[in-house]
């Protein structure tokens, strides 16, 4: 990944549902996974937009899955988290740690 | 319905996320939605499925839209509002960067909007939209013809007071349906009397156009009915000679020297061909003969009716009116009353002017655009390695086309504001260019919202027209060239000297368009001054002089005209004068004659001029006579009448013989009307105008005619070099005959006769600036084309001077190769010049559109300027040093 870009808000939440779910996460299972865990009703479009986005920069890969009836004959898309994303994930996690060193989560002051 | 059969999501939200959604990943899109919608339905039930799906639809085109966009920009951002406005930010920068650049195209970019929105400005305010009535398209004037006497359809001084009760009083298509005549009164305010352009109602025209009045009221049924002495003023009249006093309602004023209440205030700009003083009509419709025709109607269409209905309404009118009538007034037989928006009846006549006018600055839009365009064309090159880095650091080719339009898009942005400033300096410009044109058009010119709306599509087409072929081409340049050092190579680019060329074609044709259409209208004023009048039209004065009857009863009239014409001529300015109701430049009153011997139920003779003077008119004019006399002291009013008949009236009216001592009878054949005796024939004159043949003219002497009018032109032969210096002179005379006659309407027979011209003249003086800016800008251009050809084949021409190439033909070579496109240009403007001309042709006098004089000067012009900005970059080619032009090159 180029020097300087770090991970959306957003990004770290669908890599982090990807990565639960690896490796047969698909749109509806992601979504789902995101909304239980954070109770966020993200959309069907936003959700697609940001796997591609994280595919686009590798930190995803994706494979078509069988085609099912009930989904109008339409495969689903199974998306798998890369090495790469991996650290991703792992790099954004220190930052934010460094960050957060020396605060008590929660303590709302300020 | 889906293709399961189980019921899917809505149809619409399949297919707009289909559409939106990229290829790749439309399966899973699709699919996921399908498959959740199902399990919803089992769950909430299908109404619940449906209304989520639609939810999702909705929020889910946005980011797939964004992404659709994105995605040959890899990375970050590239979509969305923000991505746009970063795009903003950046073109400002850009910009700012090169603030002679960006002035330079500003500044084109300013004049080029500014003269259309100047131009629209005016047009809208005078032919669009010149009235401001709340529902101009319902207001209708009613017209009338007379085929059978040889009358025109007009709408005005047109119709008879007993046609407008059988139209008020039967018509259900029209509303409140009002008659005017128009004439002057003397009105006093501080003390001076002033001669007000004034008009005689029945009816309240406010409530016609249902617009309230701006103080006070509209006249009241009982007051039109009864000729009270009240009073309604423009808004004008109020402002300027009253001080906008707001206490006036309800005071009265002296008109005539009688005193009139004034109950209201008009709203701005509702004036009624400038009448600035209402007053209701003294005498009842039914106290006119049914054939006094010099009244206008105005009325509104009926809420449900149409401008068609009440033309059908009124045909059946017009024939109920000829079955009563036809037996007693011939002139039923086949009339017609016509309704026609006011609008409509107003701007008729400058109508097409309007159009061509704007059409040509669209044409110097587009020519501006071309040079901007070749100018973003020439910077590319300069921008070419900033682009080739932005390709190589990642930009997708949709990125960079954008961040290019979108630069265009602030320069048109910020043009289109300078244009706006412009144009709102150049209003106070247009409207005394309208004024001294002497176009007399009804409305105002003001800049507003709708004119603001108009920049606005004007500065967004510019843009367009501009941006996006040099976008395209620097697009292309940049990831087809990318980081190669520029200017390695013999060539230079290619494509892009073919697109400068096409825009000098395009330049060069645009400007001889313009060239054409102006060359023309000029041609046609000089032939139109060259006119012989056919008698010495300068050192003549006119004004005009209204005698309120009442105060000048019997023969007191007469008297006083035959008074003021003998002090006038003891004036040491003056050579001699005569008063006439009408002169050369002001002919507008036509009669009836009937030539004795002519057997009755013969087609009647076609309308002549019939124009009352004083005894020495001819003389004083300068029209010869070129058979027989002219007035004497004999003739006076108890002698029997007489007339002169000029060159053209005696062959209408006595074809083939010799009319002197024949005998005419006015409006004939009618037992009780006098006979006048042909004593003399008058040499036909230009008495229309000067681009118009001259028109039959029967003289009467006005000693004879009555009472004769109240209303006649003072024609002074003056002695001094500049007509005005005998005003003065007699402005006095009249006071001392009496102080309170108002003098209006002063102007020389020269001015007068080119009035008539002014729309001519008014539209030759904007094709003509417009023209000289196409000049400049397609010289600009073809001066970019040769000094970038000389600048990138430097080696080239190093090589050929090396090889033997002299000076002169170096310098014929550039200027060739830059004649070929202009010569392009040439042609197709010629082409389209032509066929555009023939939209003026009704204008043109003497000459066609075709007319190979002025093709020839125009063209001739054109090359001359092309050449000229060819040669002065390629005498700095032929200049170079061939060691230095191939080692630097």
């Amino acid at each position: 990944m180029p020097r300087g870009e770090h991970l959306g808000e957003f990004e770290q939440v669908v890599l982090l549902a990807v990565l639960r779910l690896n490796p047969d996460g698909y749109g509806v299972t992601i979504r789902a996974e995101i909304e239980a865990r954070t109770g966020r009703d993200a959309s069907v479009g936003a959700v697609y937009a940001t796997l591609d986005r994280l595919e686009t920069k590798g930190l995803l890969d994706s494979h078509a899955g069988t085609p099912s009836p009930t989904r109008g004959g339409r495969a689903p898309r199974h998306y798998r988290i890369t090495p790469e994303g991996r650290t991703a994930l792992d790099e954004a996690r220190r930052m934010l740690d460094a960050l957060w060193d020396g605060f008590e989560p929660g303590a709302g002051s300020a | 319905m889906s293709a399961d059969g189980v019921g899917g999501p809505p149809r619409w939200v399949l297919r707009l996320l289909g559409a939106v959604a990229p290829e790749h990943l439309r399966d899973g899109v699709l699919g996921d939605l399908q498959e959740e919608y199902h399990e919803r339905c089992a769950r909430g039930g299908a109404g619940a499925a449906r209304r989520w799906a639609a939810r999702q639809a909705l929020r889910s085109s946005i980011p797939l839209l964004a992404r659709r966009r994105g995605e040959h920009t890899r990375g970050k951002g590239g979509g969305g509002m923000e991505g746009w406005m970063r795009d903003v930010g950046t073109g400002i920068r850009a910009l700012v960067r090169r603030p002679g650049f960006s002035l330079a195209v500003v500044a084109t970019l300013a004049l080029g909007i500014g003269a259309n929105t100047l131009i629209f400005t005016a047009v809208d305010g005078t032919v669009l939209r010149p009235f401001p009535f709340p529902e101009p398209d319902r207001i209708v004037g009613v017209g009338t013809g007379y085929p059978r006497i040889g009358r025109d359809l007009s709408w005005f001084e047109h119709a008879s007071p007993a046609e407008y009760r059988d139209v008020a009083g039967t018509s259900r298509t029209l509303q409140d349906l009002v008659a005017f005549d128009l004439g002057n009164r003397r009105i006093a305010a501080g003390g001076v009397p002033t001669n007000t352009f004034t008009a005689f109602w029945w009816g309240d025209a406010l409530r016609t156009l249902e617009m309230p009045a701006w103080l006070g009221r509209g006249f009241s049924d009982r007051e039109t009915a009864d000729g009270d002495a009240v009073a309604v003023l423009s808004h004008r009249l109020w402002a300027e000679r009253f001080g906008a006093d707001s206490t006036l309602v309800g005071r009265t004023v002296q008109v005539n020297d009688e005193p009139y209440t004034v109950v209201g205030v008009a709203p701005p700009g509702v004036l009624f061909y400038g009448a600035d003083l209402w007053l209701p009509m003294p005498i009842a419709p039914d106290e006119f003969p049914r054939d006094r025709r010099q009244f206008q109607m105005v009325g509104r269409i009926a809420p449900g009716a149409s401008l068609e209905g009440v033309n059908a309404e009124l045909a059946e009118i017009t024939r109920r009116v000829a079955r009563e009538h036809a037996a007693e007034f011939p002139e039923y037989d086949g009339w017609q009353a016509v309704a026609r928006t006011w609008t409509d009846i107003n701007v008729a006549g400058v109508r097409t002017q309007a159009l061509i006018l704007l059409g040509a600055v669209g044409f110097l839009l587009l020519l501006v655009c071309t040079n901007v365009a070749n100018m973003l064309l020439a910077r590319a090159r300069g921008r070419r390695q900033e682009l080739a880095v932005r390709t190589a650091l990642g930009a997708g080719r949709v990125r960079l086309f954008r961040q290019l339009v979108v630069e265009s898009a602030v320069l048109a942005g910020v043009g289109g504001a300078g244009g706006l400033l412009l144009a709102a300096w150049g209003t106070r410009g247009i409207r005394s260019v309208v004024a001294v044109a002497g176009l007399g058009l009804p409305g105002e010119v003001a800049l507003d919202l709708r004119v603001l709306a108009f920049t606005a599509a004007v500065t967004g087409a510019a843009a367009l027209l501009f941006g996006v072929v040099p976008a395209v081409h620097a697009v292309n340049a940049s990831t087809a060239g990318t980081l190669r050092t520029e200017g390695a190579g013999l060539t230079p680019s290619r494509s892009r000297q073919r697109l400068q060329r096409t825009f000098v074609t395009v330049e060069v044709a645009v400007a001889l368009v313009l060239l054409v259409g102006g060359g023309l209208l000029a041609n046609t004023l000089v032939r139109v001054s060259r006119v012989d009048p056919g008698f010495d039209a300068d050192g003549l004065l006119t004004m005009r002089l209204t005698v309120p009857p009442e105060r000048y009863p019997g023969d007191a009239m007469q008297l006083f005209f035959q008074e003021l014409v003998d002090a006038v001529e003891g004036l040491p300015e003056v050579a001699s004068a005569a008063a006439t109701l009408q002169y050369p430049g002001v002919a507008f009153a036509r009669r009836n004659f009937w030539p004795e011997g002519r057997v009755e139920g013969d087609a009647p003779v076609p309308r002549t001029l019939a124009t009352l003077t004083t005894r020495d008119y001819l003389d004083v004019v300068g029209i010869p006579l070129v058979q027989g006399r002219g007035f004497t002291v004999a003739d006076g009013p108890g002698a029997a009448p007489v007339a002169v008949v000029n060159e053209s009236a005696a062959r209408l009216l006595f074809p083939g013989e010799d009319p002197v001592g024949r005998r005419i009878q006015l409006e004939g054949p009618a037992a009780d009307a006098p006979w006048f005796t042909v004593v003399g024939v008058a040499a036909d004159v230009r008495n229309v105008g000067l681009d118009t043949p001259p028109a039959a003219e029967v003289y009467a002497s006005h000693e004879q005619a009555g009472r004769g009018s109240n209303q006649l032109f003072l024609v002074v032969r003056t002695t001094v070099d500049d007509p005005y210096d005998a005003l003065a002179g007699i402005r006095t005379v009249v006071q001392g005959l009496d102080p309170e006659q108002p003098v209006y309407s002063v102007a020389t027979v020269r001015e007068r006769l080119q009035a008539r011209n002014g729309t001519q003249r008014a539209l030759a003086l904007f094709l003509g600036a417009f023209a000289a800016a196409a000049l400049v800008l397609a010289s600009v251009g073809i001066y970019a084309v040769v000094s970038h050809g000389v600048g990138e084949r430097t080696r080239e021409i190093g090589l050929r001077m090396a090889l033997g190439a002299g000076r002169g033909s170096i310098r014929g070579l550039m200027v060739g190769e830059a004649l070929v496109p202009v010569g392009a240009g040439v042609v197709a403007g010629l082409v389209l010049g032509v066929v555009a001309a023939r939209g003026l042709e009704e204008m043109l006098f003497g000459i066609t559109a075709a007319d190979p004089g002025t093709l020839a000067a125009v063209t001739v012009l054109l090359l001359a300027v092309a050449t000229t900005a060819a040669w002065l970059p390629a005498r700095r080619a032929s200049r170079l040093d061939p060691v230095e032009a191939l080692r630097d090159g």
